[in-house]
C-alpha cells in the first residue's frame, strides 16, 4: 500500500480539518491543524512506508514533529496548544489494528486477537510517548509565555 | 475599563467562572489551574490555593477564615474555541475592553450558547473524516459512500442520544453498535465494500483523542488524579465503542455470515 504523497497530504489535511470541526476547533486556525495534522501523517508515511522503520519508531517521530510544530504554533498564534494536538494526532490513532484484534477476538483467535491489540497498544504508546517528551520540553523550557507573577497591590 | 484592580470577593466569582467554562469546554486540568491562579495573581490575590480534578474545582484562602468557594461539575464536553477564547481573556487581562459585571454575563452566555458548529455540520464533517480514513487505508469508491453514510449516521445517533444526558457509556455503545449495523447494512448492498475499511474509517471519529491528550498533559503536569480519570474516561469511551460494535459484529457471526 503505496499512497501517492500528495494525495496522502490532502486526505490527511482534509481528515483533520473535520476533526478541527468535531472538536469545535476555532475557525482562524483551521489551516494551521490541517496541514499539522497532514504533517504528521507525512513523515509517518515516509518513514514507515518509505523507509521501511517500524510503525513504532514512525508513531512516535511523526507525534514529535506534529507536537513540536504544535507547541511552536500555539506560541506564535497565542492560542491554546491542544487545539493543535488533538485533530493532529487523530490520523495516526491505531484503529484498524483495534479493529482486526477485535474480530479476531470475535473469531475465538484469542493469541492472534491479543497479539494485534498489544501491537495497536504499542503505537498508541508511541503517540503518548511523542506527546509527552515534548509537552515536559515545553515545560521546561519557556518560550513566549508571561510570567505568572503580576505586580499586584497586596489585597 | 479593564479586568485589574477588583476587590477580592470579584476576583474570586470571575476566577471561578473562567474555570467552569474552561473545564465544562474539556481544558486540560493544569490550564484551568493555571488561568485561575493567573486572574487571582493579576489582581493582587497572590494566597489564593486552588485544586482543579475534572469534576470539581475548589479555590479559598490559606486562612481558615478566609474566602472559600467550591463549584461540581458534571456535565462536560468538548468545545476548543471556548478554551481559545477564555485564553485570550487571560492572557489580556489589563487590555480586556469588558468590566467586572459585563465579563460575568460574558461567561455565562459562554456556559449557555451553543457551540460554533451546528449538529448537523458535526455530523457531516464526521462522515467527511470517515471517507478521508477509508481512502488512506486504501478504499475505492464504493468504500467512500458507505464510510461516509456510516460516519454521518452514527454520529447522528449519538447526537440525538446526548440530548437526554443519559449515561455517557450506553450513549457510544449504540454509537458504536450502528456502526458495526450500517457497515453491514452497506457492505450486503455492494459487493465491492470492503468491511474493514468501512467499519475502521466510521470508528475514526468516534475515538477519544482530546481524553487522551489532555490525560497526558495531566501527568505531564504533575496532576496525578486528574491524569488518572481522564485517561479512564479515555479507556471507558474506547471500550464502550468497541463493545457496541463487537455486539453488531457479533451478532452478524452468529448468524454465519463471513465478515
Amino acid at each position: 500500500m503505496t499512497l501517492d504523497l500528495w494525495q496522502a497530504f490532502i486526505f490527511s489535511f482534509a481528515a483533520t480539518e473535520a476533526f478541527a470541526v468535531l472538536f469545535q476547533a476555532p475557525k482562524k486556525t483551521m489551516v494551521v491543524s490541517g496541514v499539522i495534522g497532514a504533517m504528521g501523517w507525512l513523515v509517518f508515511v515516509l518513514l514507515h512506508q518509505h523507509l521501511g522503520s517500524s510503525s513504532f519508531y514512525a508513531k512516535f517521530v511523526a507525534t514529535v514533529t506534529l507536537s513540536l510544530v504544535s507547541e511552536l504554533s500555539a506560541r506564535l498564534f497565542k492560542q491554546p496548544v491542544t487545539t493543535f494536538v488533538v485533530p493532529g494526532i487523530t490520523p495516526l490513532v491505531p484503529g484498524l489494528g483495534m479493529y482486526h484484534g477485535m474480530t479476531q477476538i470475535i473469531y475465538k483467535s484469542y493469541n492472534t486477537g491479543i497479539d494485534t491489540l498489544l501491537t495497536a497498544g504499542m503505537d498508541a504508546s508511541a503517540i503518548a510517548l511523542g506527546i509527552m517528551l515534548i509537552t515536559s520540553v515545553f515545560r521546561v523550557v519557556k518560550i513566549g509565555t508571561k510570567p505568572l507573577l503580576m505586580p499586584g497591590n497586596g489585597k | 475599563m479593564s479586568l485589574y484592580d477588583l476587590k477580592r470577593e470579584e476576583t474570586v466569582n470571575l476566577a471561578m467562572m473562567l474555570g467552569k467554562v474552561l473545564l465544562k469546554s474539556g481544558a486540560e486540568t493544569s490550564r484551568v489551574e493555571d488561568t485561575i491562579t493567573r486572574f487571582c495573581h493579576a489582581n493582587g490575590c497572590n494566597d489564593i490555593n486552588v485544586f482543579v480534578t475534572p469534576t470539581i474545582i475548589i479555590m479559598g484562602d490559606e486562612k481558615p477564615s478566609g474566602i472559600y468557594a467550591i463549584c461540581r461539575i458534571r456535565y462536560r464536553s468538548t468545545n476548543l474555541s471556548a478554551i481559545s477564547e477564555i485564553n485570550d481573556l487571560s492572557y489580556n487581562v489589563r487590555t480586556w475592553p469588558l468590566n467586572y459585571v459585563e465579563t460575568m454575563h460574558y461567561l455565562e452566555n459562554k456556559l449557555t450558547e451553543k457551540p460554533p458548529y451546528e449538529k448537523w455540520l458535526v455530523c457531516l464533517a464526521a462522515g467527511i473524516g470517515s471517507v478521508c480514513f477509508s481512502f488512506l487505508l486504501g478504499g475505492n469508491s464504493h468504500d467512500f459512500i458507505a464510510a461516509f453514510i456510516t460516519g454521518l449516521l452514527s454520529m447522528a445517533v449519538l447526537k440525538i442520544l446526548g440530548e437526554f444526558h443519559s449515561s455517557a457509556f450506553w450513549e457510544n455503545v449504540l454509537a458504536g453498535a450502528a456502526i458495526g449495523g450500517i457497515a453491514i447494512i452497506c457492505c450486503t448492498v455492494s459487493s465491492e465494500c470492503a468491511m474493514e475499511k468501512v467499519i475502521v474509517g466510521g470508528l475514526m471519529p468516534f475515538l477519544p483523542g482530546l481524553y487522551f491528550t489532555n490525560s497526558l498533559r495531566d501527568y505531564m503536569a504533575g496532576d496525578l488524579i486528574s491524569g488518572n480519570s481522564r485517561m479512564a474516561e479515555a479507556m471507558l469511551f474506547a471500550l464502550s465503542i468497541a463493545v457496541g460494535l463487537a455486539f453488531s459484529l457479533h451478532a452478524w457471526y452468529r448468524w454465519g455470515m463471513s465478515l
